[in-house]
């Protein structure tokens, strides 16, 4: 799951996790999706960028 | 002492703070991020998690979700009147009850108290697919930015110093430092250096242009100087959402206000009532 804030200065990244993978899965460029949604440093960026949903593979082995 | 705001809102305050010691600027820094009390879900009892995730990371999760916040409402748990038992007066208690196939959000938490309510109603806790179910109870309390980051009400708050840019007479407009500028905020204007209108501010401090400058065979002084303004501060109060800027600003300043009284009280005890004597 996304970590609900980002790492560094703790501003809540999480609530545009889903908008993102969406319209980034849709072939939009990521640096302005990011900007759309309002995360200026490069701290909360990354935790959307660099963030792997590995949920779905550990669901099988509650 | 002088406050400009030159922007403030629900989630984002920016002010300058003029006539004013490194000091002073630094203690309202740290009061803000410290010192000032907000709502965060501290104890969990899980009655059923069947979901992919730990107990522990959930209860984790669910600490890191800001909460609306009345101060006039909740008090610390320390000095409310139950005495740390727990009642309406210094805690929420949210239930959740959910069951797959669906993301838990925060918005699912339901609180006692209908202020109290999660800021976002859209931050994913975990996802459950077809027979799993997340069924809990929490309890959020009143506490500092000291104590844990989740009761931080700020997310960047910082300052920096004013910059003061001048031009010697040694400029010659070449515009080197110009093209140098990462912010963009400097313009050649009739054969010198300028600053453009109301850009000032959004100087770096980084000396790319007086680096620039001297690359350009001016000598050993550069035409531009950087320098700091030692009494003027440039702020940036982010909140997290949990109380607006503004209170921020108010409760971090009461602060330090009963803090400098205390520190009187105790000088005045300590050297038996001659720094009051000297002080009147």
């Amino acid at each position: 799951m996304i970590p609900v804030r980002c790492f560094t200065c703790g501003k809540v990244v999480s609530v545009a996790w889903e908008e993102f993978r969406q319209r980034r899965d849709a072939g939009e460029d990521p640096g302005k999706i990011l900007d759309d949604l309002g995360l200026e440093r490069y701290c909360c960026r990354r935790m959307l960028l660099t963030h792997k949903e590995i949920i779905e593979d550990i669901i099988p082995y509650q | 002492m002088e406050v400009t705001f030159s922007q403030l809102d629900d989630t984002v305050a920016r002010f300058v703070l003029s006539e004013a010691t490194h000091a002073f600027a630094n203690t309202l820094r740290r009061a803000m991020i410290s010192e000032v009390p907000t709502l965060a879900i501290e104890n969990v009892r899980i009655y059923g998690n069947t979901s992919a995730l730990f107990d522990e990371m959930l209860a984790h999760r669910l600490g890191l979700i800001p909460l609306k916040t009345d101060l006039s409402v909740h008090a610390p748990v320390d000095s409310c009147a139950c005495g740390g038992e727990g009642c309406p007066g210094c805690t929420v208690i949210y239930t959740l009850s959910v069951e797959g196939p669906r993301t838990v959000y925060s918005g699912d938490l339901i609180p006692q108290d209908p202020e109290a309510v999660p800021v976002h109603d859209n931050i994913p806790v975990v996802k459950l697919v077809e027979g799993q179910k997340l069924v809990l109870e929490a309890q959020a309390v009143i506490n500092k930015g000291k104590e844990h980051v989740k009761w931080q009400p700020t997310v960047a708050c910082g300052y920096k110093n004013y910059p003061v840019i001048t031009t010697s007479e040694e400029c010659d407009g070449c515009g080197m430092c110009v093209e140098e500028c990462p912010r963009g905020i400097l313009a050649v204007d009739s054969g010198a250096v300028s600053v453009l209108d109301g850009r000032l501010a959004d100087c770096s401090m980084c000396r790319l242009c007086e680096q620039a400058c001297l690359s350009g065979g001016i000598g050993e002084e550069p035409g531009i100087r950087i320098a700091a303004d030692e009494t003027r501060f440039i702020f940036v109060v982010e909140s997290d959402g949990s109380l607006p800027p503004s209170e921020i600003i108010k409760h971090a300043l009461l602060y330090v206000k009963d803090k400098s009284h205390d520190l009187v009280g105790v000088l005045t005890e300590i050297s038996g009532g001659i720094a009051d004597e000297e002080g009147s």
